[in-house]
């Protein structure tokens, strides 16, 4: 599986590593039925360890992108695509999130930051 | 697979009093400064070294009464690899054939090619890689269900450092059960191959935690004196004095970006958590 880690990013591998599958999995690269492949061969291609893998893989589960069935592997999950919409929408709430808290410990009114919100999106259209 | 339930160790000058488990399929780092204890743990799992008091064991078996059939499934990478200087290749190979009934001739041939090792050179005349890369493969070739190693990359090149390591991943990969502990000096070899990490210190284990939350949740402060003065010492583990303030260092690194977001934070990996927590940063 083509996966690109940055490891001097503050973002936690297992992190990165979910993201990329989940994309891969919203975007059909990945289809439904699908092998992700062992924890340990994963773990040596990308050099990490197993348990960072195991721990991505953990967290997919849970949020029903992957079932694991003991003893045979990991497979790609029925593609809901309301679930992947909604992990999407969830994704682009968690950085709003992370952007207001910042504004707001720098002191920023609600009005402060809806205007910078319309400038950079002004910025782009 | 290893259990060391409450083992004491006293030599003349220093002590050793260790705990620790290591469960089928992990795969374990044991890290440390130079005479903190790592070696004689591993000869204690081993049971070359008998301890004073406590428990060793492997696969559930106290580590001096391992039978033939036990050892056969460990996988042992020490200082030397207790061959002659005078043998070559070709000798270790029929030594090895007789040792281990699991002994995997053709995969040890091909290694040896795949590395380079030379089949008619004595192993006196080989390099320093040459001679790690041969411990490794020795460790390896028997398919054994536990490897135990003690600084096989010491010493070496980044590149003879990743083909080892390379090596290490492929056995993991053939069966998911295979356990291995290992030690190093070298933080970035384990911070990519191991579940977890032990920290030894003075003969004791002063930190186990695993890898990717030590990756992940473990961060050095850079605060100046009136930043120290206010900061929130909730996680803070351990503090030094630097010409600029202060060096702290935190398990919750996150906590501290979102409360403090201008405060300097840097990641720590596991040289950081070796300096910090042993006192020798600077």
């Amino acid at each position: 599986m083509d996966i690109i880690l940055n490891h001097s990013s503050m973002i936690p591998i297992y992190e990165q590593l979910m993201d990329q599958i989940k994309s891969k999995i919203i975007q059909s690269v990945l289809k439904e039925g699908e092998a992700l492949p062992s924890v340990r061969t994963l773990a040596r291609e990308l050099r990490i360890s197993a348990l960072t893998v195991k721990k991505a893989y953990d967290r997919l589960e849970e949020e029903g992108f992957v079932t694991t069935v003991h003893g045979k592997g990991t497979y790609v999950t029925a593609s809901d695509k309301q679930l992947a919409v909604e992990a999407r929408r969830k994704a682009v709430e968690d950085a709003f999130t992370k952007a207001i808290d910042k504004a707001k410990a720098v002191g920023l009114s609600k009005e402060e930051i809806l205007e910078i919100v319309n400038i950079i999106m002004e910025d782009e259209s | 697979m290893i259990s060391l339930k409450n083992v004491v160790k006293t030599y003349s000058d220093f002590q050793l009093n260790i705990s620790m488990a290591i469960p089928k399929g992990r795969i374990s780092g044991l890290v440390g400064k130079n005479g903190a204890g790592k070696s004689t743990t591993i000869k204690l799992i081993l049971g070359l070294v008998k301890p004073d008091s406590g428990e060793a064991s492997v696969f559930g078996t106290q580590s001096c009464k391992l039978t033939i059939k036990e050892k056969e499934q460990i996988g042992v990478c020490l200082a030397d690899t207790g061959f002659s200087n005078q043998l070559n290749i070709l000798d270790i190979e029929s030594i090895l054939v007789k040792m281990y009934p699991g002994f995997d001739k053709a995969y040890f041939q091909r290694k040896c090619e795949e590395l380079k090792l030379p089949k008619d050179k004595i192993v006196k005349e080989f390099s320093t890689g040459m001679k790690a890369k041969l411990r490794v493969l020795v460790a390896m070739t028997h398919k054994a269900k536990l490897l135990i190693m003690d600084e096989p990359t010491a010493g070496l090149d980044v590149e003879a450092r990743n083909e080892i390591l390379d090596m290490l991943r492929n056995y993991l990969e053939e069966d998911e059960e295979r356990t291995i502990l290992i030690s190093s000096h070298i933080s970035s070899d384990l911070e990519n191959l191991c579940d977890d990490i032990y920290l030894i210190h003075d003969g004791k284990i002063i930190l186990h935690e695993d890898t990717d939350v030590i990756l992940d949740q473990y961060g050095i402060l850079k605060v100046n004196e009136a930043q120290y003065a206010t900061l929130d010492q909730t996680y803070i583990l351990k503090s030094h004095k630097e010409h600029y303030g202060y060096a702290c260092f935190t398990n919750e690194k996150k906590y501290y970006q979102e409360k403090y977001p201008d405060i300097v934070i840097e990641k720590g990996g596991i040289d950081e958590l070796i300096l910090m927590m042993t006192g020798g940063y600077r």
